[in-house]
C-alpha cells in the first residue's frame, strides 16, 4: 500500500502486519466474484422486510426511559 | 465545555484499600453496557412493548426472583428502567474478551426473545414478532446507549480525560459510527443529535459525553471508572473491538504522561465547541472537508485531528510495544485475525492506519467491510438503484432491522455473504455465554454464580461483592478486577455452597 509511505509516522512493521491483517478479508471478497451480484442478492434476502408496512414497523417502535 | 466531576461515592468499600499491582504497566478493565429496544409487529391485537420486555425476563424472574442478575459469564443481564433490556460485560482485560462478553449478550438477548416470541404468539397470532434493537434511538426520538467503561488510574485528573480524549471520542465516530437515516440527510451517527454538553453524575436528565460516577468498582485510591456515553451501539464486530482498542491506546499515552510528568501532547487538542464539533462529525459525508475550531483558535478537519492522535500514539507506542503487549499477555486469539504472529498492539495500529487511509482517500466503500456506517450506507445505495421510488420510512425500516439481533436481516444476510468481518465464530460466543474471562475477578463471580444456581442457594451478587443470604449470611469482597485468585474469603463462601 503505498499511500503508507507517505505517512512519515507508520512504521514498517505496521504495514506488514496491516496486510497480513486484510489478506483473510480480500480472500474472502475474491471468493465472491462480483461485488454487484453479491449486493443483489442482500437485496433479494431482504425483499420481504420491505414488503411490510414500513410506517406501521417504524412507529411500532418507541421506548421509554434508558441511560 | 463538558465538565466531570467526582460525585463522591468513597465510602462505598469499607475495606483496606489495596494498592493494585497493576499500577505501573498499561493494564486495564474494558466493560460493555449496551441498551436493547424491544418492539413488536404483526400482532392481532394491541401488544405493550414493555410487557413484552417483562416476559423476555421472565425465565431471569423465576431463576433469581428478580429482573437484576449475574450470569454464569460473570456478566450482569437486567431489566431496566422503562423495559430496557440490558446486559453489561463481565471485566474483560483486553477489547478481544470484552467482545466476546458483548456478543454473548446479543446471544442471551436473542434467545430471551425467541422464547417470548413464542409464548406471545400463542395469544397474538402467528405473525406477531418481537424486534430487539441493538441501536440507540427509537421513532420518537428517544436515545439511549452503549457505554464503554475503562479502568483508569486515578492519577490522571478528570479535566486532562475531557480536554484530551474527549476530541479523539468525537473524531473516532468516522470509523465506530453506527449511522442514521435522518430526514435531513445520512448521518455517520447514531447519537450526535441527543447528545449535549450538560454534565452530571447522573445519565438520564442530561446527555453528556463522557461521565464519570466514580464507582470504580476497585480500590478508589488507585482507580476511576471512564464511563464513555459518546459511542454508538454497533453490530460490526470489528467495530466493537476497534473502538475499545484505540480508545485504550490514547488512554494509555495519557495516563504515561502523567506518571512521567511529561506532556501528552494532546493538550491542545480540545474542541471550542464539543456538541457543535460532534454534531459536525456526524454530518461527515454532507463536509468531509468541515474545518471545526479548537479552543486554541486553530482549525483542523476530523480526519486530519485523528490523524494527529494516530501518529502521536504510533510514536509512543513506538518506545513502549513490549510493555504495552504485555498487557495483553492473556490474550488467546483474535487480534490476529490472519497472521497468529501479530503484536497486538501493533494490529491495532494497522487498522487503525488502514481506515485512515481509506477516509483520507474518500473511498469508503473499501471500509464496508467493517464500519457499521458505511456497510448501512452501502445497501441504501444498492436498494435506491434498484428501487428509485424506495420511500424513506423503508429506509429508516431497514436500517431498524439492520440493529434487530432477534429477527433481523440485513445484518445475518451480510455476515453470511461475507461482506461484514466476523472476529469470532459462534463456538466462541456460545462459549462467552457460559464462561468468564479467566483472568479477571468475573472468574470468580462466574464460579460463584455457578455453584449458587446448583445448589438453589439464594444468593447476591455486584461487581464488587458475592453474598448467600440464607441460609445463613456469607459473603466475599473481590475488590482487584484483575485479580482472578480465589481468597480464602471466596473459599469460605464457595463451601457453603457445597
Amino acid at each position: 500500500m503505498p499511500q503508507q509511505f507517505e505517512q512519515p509516522q507508520s512504521q514498517p512493521q505496521e504495514v506488514h502486519e496491516e496486510d497480513a491483517l486484510t489478506a483473510a478479508q480480500t480472500n474472502q471478497q475474491q471468493q465472491s466474484d462480483d461485488q454487484s451480484d453479491v449486493l443483489d442478492s442482500i437485496l433479494d434476502d431482504i425483499e420481504s422486510t420491505l414488503e411490510t408496512n414500513a410506517e406501521e414497523y417504524v412507529n411500532s417502535f418507541v421506548q421509554k426511559g434508558g441511560e | 465545555m463538558p465538565q466531570l466531576r467526582d460525585s463522591g461515592t468513597r465510602t462505598l468499600h469499607a475495606t483496606e484499600p489495596v494498592p493494585s499491582a497493576e499500577m505501573d504497566g498499561f493494564c486495564r478493565i474494558f466493560g460493555v453496557e449496551t441498551e436493547y429496544g424491544v418492539a413488536v409487529t404483526g400482532a392481532e391485537k394491541p401488544v405493550d412493548a414493555g410487557q413484552v420486555a417483562m416476559t423476555m425476563f421472565q425465565p431471569i424472574v423465576s431463576r433469581s426472583r428478580s429482573t437484576n442478575t449475574y450470569l454464569t459469564n460473570g456478566s450482569r443481564l437486567y431489566l431496566d428502567v422503562g423495559s430496557h433490556p440490558e446486559y453489561a460485560t463481565a471485566e474483560a482485560r483486553d477489547p478481544y474478551k470484552a467482545l466476546a462478553q458483548d456478543l454473548a449478550g446479543e446471544h442471551v438477548m436473542r434467545n430471551l426473545a425467541l422464547k417470548a416470541q413464542r409464548k406471545l404468539r400463542e395469544s397474538h397470532g402467528e405473525h406477531a414478532t418481537i424486534h430487539v434493537f441493538k441501536n440507540n434511538v427509537d421513532s420518537a426520538g428517544h436515545a439511549f446507549g452503549c457505554h464503554e467503561n475503562y479502568l483508569v488510574r486515578r492519577f490522571v485528573p478528570l479535566e486532562a480525560i475531557e480536554h484530551q480524549l474527549l476530541p479523539f471520542l468525537i473524531t473516532r465516530q468516522l470509523y465506530t459510527g453506527a449511522g442514521r437515516m435522518t430526514p435531513d440527510g445520512f448521518q455517520i451517527t447514531q447519537r450526535a443529535d441527543f447528545l449535549d454538553e450538560a454534565v452530571s453524575s447522573a445519565t438520564t436528565r442530561s446527555r453528556p459525553m463522557v461521565n464519570t460516577r466514580d464507582e470504580p468498582h476497585a480500590d478508589p485510591d488507585s482507580f476511576r471508572r471512564l464511563h464513555v456515553i459518546i459511542g454508538d451501539s454497533n453490530r460490526s464486530q470489528w467495530a466493537t473491538w476497534m473502538k475499545l482498542a484505540v480508545t485504550h491506546l490514547v488512554l494509555c499515552v495519557i495516563e504515561d504522561a502523567f506518571r512521567q510528568g511529561v506532556s501528552s501532547g494532546f493538550e491542545d487538542w480540545a474542541f471550542a465547541d464539543p456538541a457543535a464539533a460532534n454534531r459536525a462529525v456526524s454530518r461527515f459525508l454532507d463536509m468531509p472537508d468541515a474545518e471545526l475550531l479548537l479552543a486554541s483558535g486553530e482549525s483542523v478537519t476530523a480526519l486530519a485531528l485523528q490523524r494527529r492522535y494516530y501518529a502521536a500514539v504510533a510514536s509512543f507506542v513506538a518506545n513502549h510495544r513490549e510493555m504495552m503487549d504485555a498487557a495483553f499477555a492473556g490474550e488467546a486469539s483474535g487480534w490476529n485475525v490472519a497472521n497468529a504472529a501479530v503484536s497486538p498492539t501493533a494490529a491495532i495500529l494497522g487498522q487503525w492506519n488502514r481506515v485512515l487511509n481509506a477516509l483520507e482517500q474518500g473511498n469508503y466503500d473499501a471500509l464496508a467491510d467493517c464500519v457499521d456506517w458505511v456497510a448501512k450506507r452501502r445497501i441504501f445505495d444498492a436498494l435506491h438503484r434498484r428501487r428509485p421510488n424506495v420511500t424513506f420510512a423503508q429506509l429508516e425500516q431497514l436500517e431498524l432491522d439492520y440493529h434487530d439481533i432477534a429477527n433481523g436481516r440485513l445484518y445475518s444476510s451480510l455476515a453470511d455473504r461475507s461482506q461484514i468481518r466476523q472476529l469470532l465464530t459462534s463456538d466462541e460466543i456460545e462459549r462467552a455465554v457460559h464462561e468468564a474471562p479467566q483472568d479477571t475477578r468475573a472468574a470468580l463471580r462466574g464460579r460463584f454464580v455457578e455453584a449458587a444456581l446448583a445448589s438453589g442457594a439464594q444468593f447476591s451478587a455486584d461487581w464488587t461483592h458475592l453474598a448467600v443470604t440464607a441460609p445463613e449470611r456469607r459473603e466475599a469482597v473481590l475488590l482487584d478486577p484483575f485479580n482472578a485468585a480465589s481468597t480464602p474469603e471466596f473459599d469460605a463462601l464457595m463451601s457453603a455452597l457445597q
